[in-house]
Protein backbone atom coordinates (compact mmCIF):
# COMPACT_ATOMS: atom_id res chain seq x y z
CA UNK A 1 0.00 0.00 0.00
CA UNK A 2 1.64 3.21 -0.81
CA UNK A 3 2.12 6.38 1.98
CA UNK A 4 -0.93 9.19 2.03
CA UNK A 5 0.74 11.31 4.81
CA UNK A 6 4.17 11.48 5.83
CA UNK A 7 5.60 13.21 9.17
CA UNK A 8 9.04 13.94 9.83
CA UNK A 9 10.19 15.43 13.17
CA UNK A 10 6.90 17.33 12.54
CA UNK A 11 6.66 20.78 15.54
CA UNK A 12 3.95 23.10 15.70
CA UNK A 13 4.75 25.63 18.42
CA UNK A 14 2.87 28.56 19.96
CA UNK A 15 4.83 30.77 20.88
CA UNK A 16 6.96 29.30 23.72
CA UNK A 17 4.80 26.48 24.45
CA UNK A 18 5.00 22.89 22.35
CA UNK A 19 2.18 21.75 21.19
CA UNK A 20 3.80 18.88 18.90
CA UNK A 21 7.01 17.92 19.70
CA UNK A 22 9.13 16.31 16.76
CA UNK A 23 7.29 13.57 15.78
CA UNK A 24 7.08 10.70 12.69
CA UNK A 25 4.44 8.70 11.36
CA UNK A 26 3.40 7.17 8.20
CA UNK A 27 0.01 6.49 7.46
CA UNK A 28 -0.61 4.37 4.27
CA UNK A 29 -4.04 5.08 1.59
CA UNK A 30 -6.78 2.86 2.87
CA UNK A 31 -5.80 2.49 6.56
CA UNK A 32 -7.62 3.53 9.28
CA UNK A 33 -5.06 5.32 11.40
CA UNK A 34 -6.10 6.47 14.84
CA UNK A 35 -4.41 9.11 17.41
CA UNK A 36 -4.54 8.71 20.45
CA UNK A 37 -4.36 10.19 23.88
CA UNK A 38 -5.58 12.91 26.50
CA UNK A 39 -7.11 16.64 26.17
CA UNK A 40 -3.74 18.80 25.19
CA UNK A 41 -2.00 15.78 23.90
CA UNK A 42 -1.14 17.20 20.39
CA UNK A 43 -3.83 15.31 18.30
CA UNK A 44 -6.25 17.62 17.25
CA UNK A 45 -2.93 20.50 16.48
CA UNK A 46 -1.81 17.35 14.17
CA UNK A 47 -4.85 16.33 12.25
CA UNK A 48 -5.22 20.31 11.85
CA UNK A 49 -1.64 20.50 10.47
CA UNK A 50 -2.41 17.67 7.91
CA UNK A 51 -5.89 19.21 7.19
CA UNK A 52 -3.90 22.48 6.37
CA UNK A 53 -5.40 24.82 8.59
CA UNK A 54 -2.36 25.16 10.82
CA UNK A 55 0.76 25.89 10.00
CA UNK A 56 3.80 23.58 10.47
CA UNK A 57 6.98 25.03 12.32
CA UNK A 58 9.18 22.55 11.74
CA UNK A 59 9.76 19.44 10.19
CA UNK A 60 7.81 17.55 6.31
CA UNK A 61 4.74 17.43 6.49
CA UNK A 62 3.81 15.35 3.40
CA UNK A 63 0.16 14.61 2.28
CA UNK A 64 -0.52 12.81 -1.31
CA UNK A 65 2.34 13.93 -2.29
CA UNK A 66 2.15 17.29 -1.87
CA UNK A 67 3.48 19.59 0.94
CA UNK A 68 0.90 20.36 3.59
CA UNK A 69 0.50 24.30 4.06
CA UNK A 70 -2.83 26.33 4.92
CA UNK A 71 -2.50 28.04 0.94
CA UNK A 72 -3.02 24.58 -0.32
CA UNK A 73 -6.29 24.64 -1.70
CA UNK A 74 -5.62 21.13 -3.97
CA UNK A 75 -5.09 19.22 -0.96
CA UNK A 76 -8.29 21.14 0.80
CA UNK A 77 -10.07 19.71 -2.02
CA UNK A 78 -9.91 16.23 -1.60
CA UNK A 79 -9.43 16.37 2.10
CA UNK A 80 -13.07 15.80 4.47
CA UNK A 81 -13.35 17.17 7.79
CA UNK A 82 -15.59 16.23 10.49
CA UNK A 83 -14.81 18.91 13.31
CA UNK A 84 -14.64 18.50 16.92
CA UNK A 85 -16.46 21.10 17.76
CA UNK A 86 -20.10 21.48 15.69
CA UNK A 87 -19.30 23.97 13.37
CA UNK A 88 -22.48 24.08 10.96
CA UNK A 89 -24.30 27.02 9.58
CA UNK A 90 -26.99 27.65 12.39
CA UNK A 91 -28.44 30.64 10.07
CA UNK A 92 -29.24 28.04 7.38
CA UNK A 93 -31.42 24.28 7.14
CA UNK A 94 -29.75 21.22 6.99
CA UNK A 95 -30.11 21.17 3.35
CA UNK A 96 -28.68 24.87 2.89
CA UNK A 97 -25.51 23.78 4.98
CA UNK A 98 -24.96 21.38 2.27
CA UNK A 99 -25.60 23.52 -0.56
CA UNK A 100 -23.69 26.19 0.70
CA UNK A 101 -20.45 23.33 1.08
CA UNK A 102 -21.02 22.28 -1.98
CA UNK A 103 -20.11 25.65 -3.84
CA UNK A 104 -17.04 26.21 -1.47
CA UNK A 105 -15.81 23.24 -3.53
CA UNK A 106 -16.68 24.18 -6.71
CA UNK A 107 -19.13 21.64 -6.90
CA UNK A 108 -21.74 21.85 -9.99
CA UNK A 109 -25.31 22.55 -8.68
CA UNK A 110 -26.71 19.71 -10.17
CA UNK A 111 -24.01 16.64 -9.49
CA UNK A 112 -24.64 18.67 -5.81
CA UNK A 113 -28.15 18.41 -5.56
CA UNK A 114 -27.72 14.53 -5.92
CA UNK A 115 -24.89 14.09 -4.08
CA UNK A 116 -26.99 15.98 -1.03
CA UNK A 117 -29.45 13.37 -1.80
CA UNK A 118 -27.58 10.83 -1.16
CA UNK A 119 -25.45 12.13 1.90
CA UNK A 120 -29.06 12.85 3.35
CA UNK A 121 -29.55 9.13 2.98
CA UNK A 122 -26.04 7.64 4.11
CA UNK A 123 -26.65 9.62 7.50
CA UNK A 124 -30.51 8.75 7.92
CA UNK A 125 -31.36 12.82 7.92
CA UNK A 126 -33.58 12.56 4.93
CA UNK A 127 -36.81 13.71 7.40
CA UNK A 128 -34.92 16.51 8.61
CA UNK A 129 -33.60 18.06 4.97
CA UNK A 130 -35.73 21.41 5.88
CA UNK A 131 -35.37 21.45 9.64
CA UNK A 132 -32.97 24.10 11.14
CA UNK A 133 -29.82 23.32 12.58
CA UNK A 134 -30.68 24.28 16.58
CA UNK A 135 -33.58 22.11 16.05
CA UNK A 136 -31.34 19.01 15.74
CA UNK A 137 -30.10 16.85 18.21
CA UNK A 138 -26.19 16.35 18.81
CA UNK A 139 -26.21 13.22 17.23
CA UNK A 140 -28.13 14.07 14.12
CA UNK A 141 -25.70 17.35 13.99
CA UNK A 142 -22.71 15.66 14.33
CA UNK A 143 -24.07 12.64 11.16
CA UNK A 144 -24.44 16.13 9.26
CA UNK A 145 -21.21 17.13 9.92
CA UNK A 146 -20.10 13.71 8.29
CA UNK A 147 -22.45 14.25 5.26
CA UNK A 148 -20.43 17.74 5.25
CA UNK A 149 -17.33 16.26 5.36
CA UNK A 150 -18.23 13.77 2.29
CA UNK A 151 -19.89 16.40 0.42
CA UNK A 152 -16.04 16.42 -2.63
CA UNK A 153 -15.77 12.91 -2.29
CA UNK A 154 -12.62 12.89 -0.04
CA UNK A 155 -9.70 10.62 -0.70
CA UNK A 156 -8.80 11.75 3.30
CA UNK A 157 -11.43 12.05 5.89
CA UNK A 158 -10.31 13.36 8.92
CA UNK A 159 -12.36 12.56 12.40
CA UNK A 160 -11.34 14.74 14.97
CA UNK A 161 -13.21 12.89 18.15
CA UNK A 162 -16.54 12.22 16.10
CA UNK A 163 -18.46 11.25 19.08
CA UNK A 164 -17.67 13.30 21.71
CA UNK A 165 -21.03 13.74 24.00
CA UNK A 166 -22.97 11.07 22.10
CA UNK A 167 -25.24 8.28 23.90
CA UNK A 168 -24.70 4.70 22.44
CA UNK A 169 -26.88 4.21 19.65
CA UNK A 170 -25.76 7.74 18.12
CA UNK A 171 -21.83 6.56 19.00
CA UNK A 172 -22.73 3.10 17.57
CA UNK A 173 -24.24 4.42 13.94
CA UNK A 174 -21.37 6.84 13.46
CA UNK A 175 -18.89 4.19 13.70
CA UNK A 176 -21.01 2.26 11.62
CA UNK A 177 -20.88 4.77 8.84
CA UNK A 178 -16.69 5.42 9.41
CA UNK A 179 -16.29 1.53 9.00
CA UNK A 180 -18.58 2.02 5.74
CA UNK A 181 -16.24 4.76 4.09
CA UNK A 182 -13.05 2.33 4.81
CA UNK A 183 -14.23 -0.44 3.06
CA UNK A 184 -14.66 2.03 0.36
CA UNK A 185 -11.08 3.02 0.32
CA UNK A 186 -11.05 5.94 1.96
CA UNK A 187 -8.58 6.68 4.13
CA UNK A 188 -9.48 7.87 7.81
CA UNK A 189 -7.47 9.56 10.19
CA UNK A 190 -9.59 9.80 13.84
CA UNK A 191 -8.49 11.11 17.02
CA UNK A 192 -10.15 10.28 20.31
CA UNK A 193 -9.66 9.69 24.22
CA UNK A 194 -12.28 6.82 23.55
CA UNK A 195 -10.13 3.32 24.34
CA UNK A 196 -13.19 1.91 22.51
CA UNK A 197 -13.49 3.53 19.73
CA UNK A 198 -9.75 2.92 18.54
CA UNK A 199 -10.45 0.01 19.25
CA UNK A 200 -13.51 -0.78 17.10
CA UNK A 201 -12.21 1.65 13.85
CA UNK A 202 -8.52 2.02 14.03
CA UNK A 203 -6.06 -0.76 11.85
CA UNK A 204 -3.10 1.06 12.97
CA UNK A 205 -2.90 3.98 15.89
CA UNK A 206 -0.29 6.01 17.81
CA UNK A 207 -0.58 7.01 21.57
CA UNK A 208 0.40 10.70 22.20
CA UNK A 209 0.93 12.12 25.19
CA UNK A 210 2.55 16.06 25.91
CA UNK A 211 3.39 16.45 22.37
CA UNK A 212 5.01 13.29 21.71
CA UNK A 213 4.31 9.64 20.15
CA UNK A 214 4.40 7.05 22.95
CA UNK A 215 4.04 3.47 21.20
CA UNK A 216 2.79 2.89 17.98
CA UNK A 217 0.90 -0.05 16.67
CA UNK A 218 -1.85 -2.14 15.73
CA UNK A 219 -4.22 -2.07 18.77
CA UNK A 220 -4.26 -5.96 19.59
CA UNK A 221 -0.26 -5.80 19.15
CA UNK A 222 0.02 -2.80 21.54
CA UNK A 223 -2.18 -4.67 24.00
CA UNK A 224 -0.55 -7.98 24.14
CA UNK A 225 3.14 -6.16 24.52
CA UNK A 226 2.31 -3.58 26.58
CA UNK A 227 -0.09 -5.31 28.32
CA UNK A 228 -0.79 -8.74 27.95
CA UNK A 229 -4.15 -10.52 27.32
CA UNK A 230 -5.85 -10.26 30.69
CA UNK A 231 -6.38 -8.08 33.50
CA UNK A 232 -7.29 -8.87 37.23
CA UNK A 233 -8.59 -5.96 39.12
CA UNK A 234 -8.83 -6.62 43.12
CA UNK A 235 -10.16 -4.04 45.10
CA UNK A 236 -8.62 -4.70 48.46
CA UNK A 237 -6.51 -2.66 51.28
CA UNK A 238 -2.80 -2.05 50.60
CA UNK A 239 -1.68 -3.74 53.18
CA UNK A 240 -2.80 -7.29 52.31
CA UNK A 241 -0.49 -6.51 48.98
CA UNK A 242 2.45 -8.20 49.52
CA UNK A 243 0.25 -11.52 50.90
CA UNK A 244 -1.33 -11.24 47.50
CA UNK A 245 1.52 -10.14 45.10
CA UNK A 246 3.76 -13.20 46.53
CA UNK A 247 0.67 -15.75 46.03
CA UNK A 248 -0.65 -14.65 42.53
CA UNK A 249 3.10 -12.88 40.61
CA UNK A 250 4.27 -16.49 39.41
CA UNK A 251 0.82 -16.53 37.12
CA UNK A 252 1.42 -12.99 36.18
CA UNK A 253 3.39 -10.68 34.02
CA UNK A 254 3.11 -7.57 35.89
CA UNK A 255 1.51 -5.96 39.10
CA UNK A 256 0.77 -2.62 40.26
CA UNK A 257 -1.47 -0.31 42.69
CA UNK A 258 -3.80 2.68 41.37
CA UNK A 259 -5.89 3.88 44.23
CA UNK A 260 -7.66 1.23 45.89
CA UNK A 261 -7.28 -1.37 43.55
CA UNK A 262 -4.36 -3.78 42.84
CA UNK A 263 -3.81 -5.26 38.81
CA UNK A 264 -2.52 -8.11 37.73
CA UNK A 265 -1.70 -8.20 34.01
CA UNK A 266 -0.91 -11.50 32.06
CA UNK A 267 -0.22 -12.80 29.24
CA UNK A 268 -2.47 -16.41 29.87
CA UNK A 269 -5.30 -15.54 31.87
CA UNK A 270 -6.46 -19.56 32.27
CA UNK A 271 -3.78 -19.79 35.86
CA UNK A 272 -4.38 -16.34 37.17
CA UNK A 273 -7.81 -17.18 37.22
CA UNK A 274 -7.88 -20.79 38.21
CA UNK A 275 -5.80 -19.20 41.55
CA UNK A 276 -7.97 -16.38 41.98
CA UNK A 277 -10.93 -18.62 41.57
CA UNK A 278 -8.95 -20.85 44.16
CA UNK A 279 -8.65 -17.78 46.58
CA UNK A 280 -12.50 -16.57 46.54
CA UNK A 281 -11.38 -13.42 47.03
CA UNK A 282 -14.42 -10.47 47.48
CA UNK A 283 -14.71 -7.47 44.72
CA UNK A 284 -12.22 -9.24 42.28
CA UNK A 285 -12.65 -8.68 38.24
CA UNK A 286 -11.22 -10.59 35.70
CA UNK A 287 -11.44 -9.53 32.15
CA UNK A 288 -9.42 -8.91 28.57
CA UNK A 289 -7.03 -6.47 28.15
CA UNK A 290 -8.13 -3.48 26.84
CA UNK A 291 -6.52 -0.27 24.83
CA UNK A 292 -7.10 1.45 27.72
CA UNK A 293 -5.06 -0.22 30.35
CA UNK A 294 -2.27 0.25 27.90
CA UNK A 295 -2.99 3.97 27.56
CA UNK A 296 -3.37 4.36 31.05
CA UNK A 297 0.02 2.80 31.76
CA UNK A 298 1.58 4.68 29.08
CA UNK A 299 0.43 8.12 29.92
CA UNK A 300 0.09 7.76 33.45
CA UNK A 301 1.12 4.46 35.95
CA UNK A 302 4.19 2.60 35.49
CA UNK A 303 4.44 -1.06 36.05
CA UNK A 304 6.18 -2.58 38.52
CA UNK A 305 7.92 -5.52 37.13
CA UNK B 1 -2.88 37.64 0.07
CA UNK B 2 -4.38 34.75 -1.28
CA UNK B 3 -7.47 35.42 -2.83
CA UNK B 4 -9.54 34.01 -5.22
CA UNK B 5 -13.35 34.31 -6.86
CA UNK B 6 -14.32 31.68 -3.77
CA UNK B 7 -15.16 35.18 -2.23
CA UNK B 8 -18.15 35.43 -4.34
CA UNK B 9 -19.32 31.69 -2.45
CA UNK B 10 -18.68 33.55 1.07
CA UNK B 11 -20.96 36.34 -0.41
CA UNK B 12 -23.34 33.97 -1.40
CA UNK B 13 -23.47 31.85 1.69
CA UNK B 14 -24.51 35.35 3.51
CA UNK B 15 -27.06 35.92 1.07
CA UNK B 16 -28.81 32.38 1.82
CA UNK B 17 -28.58 33.00 5.50
CA UNK B 18 -30.12 36.43 4.91
CA UNK B 19 -33.38 35.67 4.16
CA UNK B 20 -34.30 34.96 7.63
CA UNK B 21 -33.41 38.70 9.15
CA UNK B 22 -33.93 40.82 6.06
CA UNK B 23 -37.22 42.24 7.43
CA UNK B 24 -35.66 43.39 10.92
CA UNK B 25 -32.60 44.42 9.55
CA UNK B 26 -34.64 46.53 7.08
CA UNK B 27 -36.30 48.21 9.49
CA UNK B 28 -33.28 48.99 11.57
CA UNK B 29 -31.14 50.26 8.80
CA UNK B 30 -34.08 52.74 8.03
CA UNK B 31 -35.29 53.74 11.44
CA UNK B 32 -31.68 55.61 12.83
CA UNK B 33 -31.07 57.22 9.43
CA UNK B 34 -34.91 58.34 9.28
CA UNK B 35 -34.77 59.44 12.71
CA UNK B 36 -32.05 62.07 11.80
CA UNK B 37 -34.05 63.16 8.47
CA UNK B 38 -36.91 64.01 10.61
CA UNK B 39 -35.64 65.71 14.36
CA UNK B 40 -32.77 67.52 12.22
CA UNK B 41 -33.61 67.74 8.35
CA UNK B 42 -37.14 69.07 9.63
CA UNK B 43 -37.12 70.02 13.50
CA UNK B 44 -33.85 71.68 13.56
CA UNK B 45 -34.02 72.87 9.84
CA UNK B 46 -36.73 74.99 10.02
CA UNK B 47 -34.65 77.61 12.08
CA UNK B 48 -31.98 77.11 9.11
CA UNK B 49 -33.63 78.73 6.09
CA UNK B 50 -31.05 80.45 3.98
CA UNK B 51 -27.99 79.22 5.28
CA UNK B 52 -27.76 76.63 2.89
CA UNK B 53 -27.77 78.92 -0.72
CA UNK B 54 -31.78 79.18 -0.29
CA UNK B 55 -31.65 75.27 -0.33
CA UNK B 56 -33.53 73.69 2.61
CA UNK B 57 -31.16 72.14 5.27
CA UNK B 58 -32.48 68.86 4.04
CA UNK B 59 -30.80 69.45 0.94
CA UNK B 60 -27.47 69.38 3.01
CA UNK B 61 -28.35 66.56 5.32
CA UNK B 62 -29.81 63.70 3.05
CA UNK B 63 -26.18 63.31 1.43
CA UNK B 64 -24.21 62.96 4.22
CA UNK B 65 -27.42 60.64 5.89
CA UNK B 66 -27.11 58.08 3.57
CA UNK B 67 -23.17 57.50 3.47
CA UNK B 68 -22.69 57.46 7.13
CA UNK B 69 -26.06 54.71 7.20
CA UNK B 70 -23.88 52.97 4.87
CA UNK B 71 -20.95 53.37 7.49
CA UNK B 72 -23.57 52.01 10.55
CA UNK B 73 -24.59 48.98 8.73
CA UNK B 74 -21.04 47.74 7.06
CA UNK B 75 -19.29 48.14 10.64
CA UNK B 76 -22.13 46.16 12.19
CA UNK B 77 -22.03 43.32 10.43
CA UNK B 78 -18.43 43.01 10.45
CA UNK B 79 -18.09 44.38 14.38
CA UNK B 80 -20.89 41.90 15.75
CA UNK B 81 -21.97 39.63 12.87
CA UNK B 82 -18.36 38.58 12.56
CA UNK B 83 -17.50 38.13 15.84
CA UNK B 84 -20.56 35.68 16.17
CA UNK B 85 -19.65 33.60 13.21
CA UNK B 86 -15.69 33.44 14.25
CA UNK B 87 -16.49 32.54 17.89
CA UNK B 88 -20.13 31.63 18.59
CA UNK B 89 -20.63 29.61 15.60
CA UNK B 90 -17.50 28.74 14.35
CA UNK B 91 -18.32 29.31 11.20
CA UNK B 92 -14.63 30.32 9.74
CA UNK B 93 -13.09 27.12 11.22
CA UNK B 94 -15.34 25.23 9.19
CA UNK B 95 -14.70 27.63 5.86
CA UNK B 96 -10.98 27.94 6.04
CA UNK B 97 -11.01 23.60 6.37
CA UNK B 98 -12.37 23.94 2.60
CA UNK B 99 -10.48 25.47 -0.66
CA UNK B 100 -12.12 28.49 0.91
CA UNK B 101 -8.73 30.74 2.16
CA UNK B 102 -8.85 32.54 5.24
CA UNK B 103 -8.42 35.95 2.91
CA UNK B 104 -11.51 34.65 1.22
CA UNK B 105 -14.01 34.09 4.14
CA UNK B 106 -12.85 37.76 5.20
CA UNK B 107 -12.84 39.39 2.04
CA UNK B 108 -16.41 37.73 1.34
CA UNK B 109 -17.51 39.06 4.71
CA UNK B 110 -16.34 42.45 4.14
CA UNK B 111 -17.89 42.21 0.32
CA UNK B 112 -21.08 41.07 2.26
CA UNK B 113 -20.64 44.83 4.69
CA UNK B 114 -20.57 46.55 1.88
CA UNK B 115 -23.67 44.80 -0.10
CA UNK B 116 -25.79 45.64 3.78
CA UNK B 117 -24.67 49.21 3.40
CA UNK B 118 -25.35 49.45 -0.43
CA UNK B 119 -29.29 48.56 1.12
CA UNK B 120 -29.33 50.80 3.77
CA UNK B 121 -27.89 53.83 2.23
CA UNK B 122 -30.70 52.85 -0.79
CA UNK B 123 -33.35 52.75 1.58
CA UNK B 124 -32.61 56.07 2.57
CA UNK B 125 -31.85 57.17 -0.91
CA UNK B 126 -35.56 55.84 -1.66
CA UNK B 127 -36.90 58.14 1.70
CA UNK B 128 -34.85 61.03 0.75
CA UNK B 129 -36.49 60.47 -3.04
CA UNK B 130 -39.91 60.61 -1.36
CA UNK B 131 -38.87 64.29 0.38
CA UNK B 132 -38.26 65.53 -3.20
CA UNK B 133 -34.46 65.18 -2.66
CA UNK B 134 -32.71 63.17 -5.51
CA UNK B 135 -29.25 63.00 -7.23
CA UNK B 136 -28.77 65.45 -9.54
CA UNK B 137 -28.60 63.23 -12.96
CA UNK B 138 -28.78 59.34 -13.51
CA UNK B 139 -24.99 59.25 -14.02
CA UNK B 140 -24.95 60.79 -10.61
CA UNK B 141 -27.06 58.19 -9.19
CA UNK B 142 -23.77 55.84 -10.20
CA UNK B 143 -21.73 57.97 -8.49
CA UNK B 144 -23.45 57.48 -5.83
CA UNK B 145 -23.58 53.59 -5.34
CA UNK B 146 -19.58 53.85 -6.22
CA UNK B 147 -19.41 55.83 -2.97
CA UNK B 148 -21.58 53.98 -1.11
CA UNK B 149 -19.86 50.06 -1.91
CA UNK B 150 -16.69 52.05 -1.27
CA UNK B 151 -17.70 53.25 1.84
CA UNK B 152 -19.14 50.02 3.12
CA UNK B 153 -15.76 48.44 1.97
CA UNK B 154 -14.00 50.91 3.82
CA UNK B 155 -15.83 50.27 7.13
CA UNK B 156 -16.23 46.48 6.95
CA UNK B 157 -12.69 46.43 6.89
CA UNK B 158 -11.98 49.11 9.87
CA UNK B 159 -14.66 47.03 11.56
CA UNK B 160 -12.48 43.87 10.74
CA UNK B 161 -9.77 45.28 12.06
CA UNK B 162 -11.38 45.76 15.61
CA UNK B 163 -12.95 42.23 15.35
CA UNK B 164 -9.53 41.09 15.02
CA UNK B 165 -8.35 42.05 18.15
CA UNK B 166 -11.75 41.84 20.17
CA UNK B 167 -11.73 39.55 22.97
CA UNK B 168 -16.02 40.29 23.52
CA UNK B 169 -19.14 42.02 22.36
CA UNK B 170 -17.36 44.77 24.84
CA UNK B 171 -14.50 45.89 23.12
CA UNK B 172 -16.69 47.12 20.69
CA UNK B 173 -18.15 49.50 22.61
CA UNK B 174 -14.90 51.65 22.34
CA UNK B 175 -14.77 51.35 18.35
CA UNK B 176 -18.39 52.36 17.99
CA UNK B 177 -18.76 55.24 21.09
CA UNK B 178 -15.05 56.67 20.59
CA UNK B 179 -14.54 56.41 16.81
CA UNK B 180 -17.28 55.93 14.99
CA UNK B 181 -20.26 58.41 17.03
CA UNK B 182 -16.91 60.97 17.00
CA UNK B 183 -16.60 60.58 12.97
CA UNK B 184 -20.48 61.52 12.57
CA UNK B 185 -19.89 64.17 14.19
CA UNK B 186 -16.30 65.49 12.53
CA UNK B 187 -17.21 64.47 8.90
CA UNK B 188 -19.65 67.42 7.78
CA UNK B 189 -22.72 65.17 7.99
CA UNK B 190 -24.64 67.69 9.94
CA UNK B 191 -23.13 70.89 9.07
CA UNK B 192 -20.57 72.33 7.25
CA UNK B 193 -16.34 72.05 8.72
CA UNK B 194 -16.23 75.84 7.71
CA UNK B 195 -16.60 77.40 11.12
CA UNK B 196 -14.05 74.67 12.97
CA UNK B 197 -10.72 75.97 13.56
CA UNK B 198 -7.58 75.18 11.23
CA UNK B 199 -6.69 72.24 13.38
CA UNK B 200 -10.25 70.08 13.52
CA UNK B 201 -10.33 70.92 9.72
CA UNK B 202 -6.94 69.16 9.54
CA UNK B 203 -8.09 66.91 11.83
CA UNK B 204 -11.33 66.17 9.44
CA UNK B 205 -9.21 65.23 6.47
CA UNK B 206 -7.58 62.59 7.79
CA UNK B 207 -11.58 61.07 8.48
CA UNK B 208 -12.14 58.48 5.64
CA UNK B 209 -15.99 59.93 6.30
CA UNK B 210 -14.94 63.26 5.72
CA UNK B 211 -14.23 62.11 1.70
CA UNK B 212 -17.42 60.07 1.45
CA UNK B 213 -19.65 62.35 2.63
CA UNK B 214 -18.06 65.12 0.07
CA UNK B 215 -18.36 62.82 -2.67
CA UNK B 216 -22.06 62.10 -1.85
CA UNK B 217 -22.98 65.87 -1.74
CA UNK B 218 -21.58 66.51 -5.03
CA UNK B 219 -23.44 63.61 -6.36
CA UNK B 220 -26.44 65.74 -5.52
CA UNK B 221 -25.52 69.55 -5.65
CA UNK B 222 -24.18 68.86 -9.24
CA UNK B 223 -21.22 70.75 -8.71
CA UNK B 224 -18.34 68.80 -9.56
CA UNK B 225 -14.66 70.45 -8.21
CA UNK B 226 -11.01 69.34 -8.75
CA UNK B 227 -11.44 68.73 -5.01
CA UNK B 228 -13.55 65.97 -5.31
CA UNK B 229 -10.79 63.76 -7.26
CA UNK B 230 -8.61 64.32 -4.13
CA UNK B 231 -11.33 63.60 -2.08
CA UNK B 232 -11.61 59.83 -4.48
CA UNK B 233 -7.78 59.71 -4.26
CA UNK B 234 -7.46 59.74 -0.42
CA UNK B 235 -10.59 57.26 -0.39
CA UNK B 236 -9.36 54.72 -2.30
CA UNK B 237 -6.14 54.95 -0.29
CA UNK B 238 -7.53 54.09 3.09
CA UNK B 239 -10.22 51.54 1.59
CA UNK B 240 -6.85 49.95 -0.13
CA UNK B 241 -5.12 50.46 3.74
CA UNK B 242 -7.65 49.32 5.08
CA UNK B 243 -8.75 46.20 3.10
CA UNK B 244 -5.29 44.95 3.39
CA UNK B 245 -4.63 44.89 6.76
CA UNK B 246 -8.45 43.99 7.86
CA UNK B 247 -7.51 40.85 5.97
CA UNK B 248 -4.33 40.44 7.36
CA UNK B 249 -5.50 40.87 10.83
CA UNK B 250 -7.98 38.40 10.81
CA UNK B 251 -6.03 35.78 9.21
CA UNK B 252 -3.55 36.19 12.16
CA UNK B 253 -6.72 35.06 13.75
CA UNK B 254 -8.11 32.45 12.45
CA UNK B 255 -5.07 30.32 11.45
CA UNK B 256 -2.75 29.83 14.55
Amino acid sequence: MSTLVSAHALTKKYGTFTAVDGIDFEISEGECFGFLGPNGAGKTTTVRMIHCVSPVTSGTLIVDGLPASVNNRALKKKTGVIPQEITLDIDLTVYENLVVFARFFDIPKREARARIAELLKFVELEAKRDSKIDQLSTGMKRRLLIARALLNRPKLIIADEPTTGLDPQARHLIWQRLRQLKTQGVTLILTTQYMEEAQQLCDRLVVMYQGKILKAGEPRGLIESEIGKDVAEIRVPADQDARLIADLSPFACGHERVGDTLYFYSRDGHDLRKRLVELDLPNTVHRPATLEDVFLKLTGRSLIE
Amino acid sequence: MNLSYRIYHVFVRNLISYKRFVLTTFLVSLVQPLFYLITFGIGMGAYMTGAFGGKSYLHFLVPGVIVSSVMMSATFECLYGTFVKMIHERLYDALVATPVSAEDAVAGDIAWASFRGLISGSLMLLVAAVMGILPVSPASVVLLVLVMLITGVMFGSLGMIVTSLAPNFDFFNYYTELVITPMLFFSGVFFPLDNFPAWMKTLAQFLPLTHAVAISRAAFSGVFTSGLLLNFAVVLVLVTIAFYFGIRRMKKRLIK
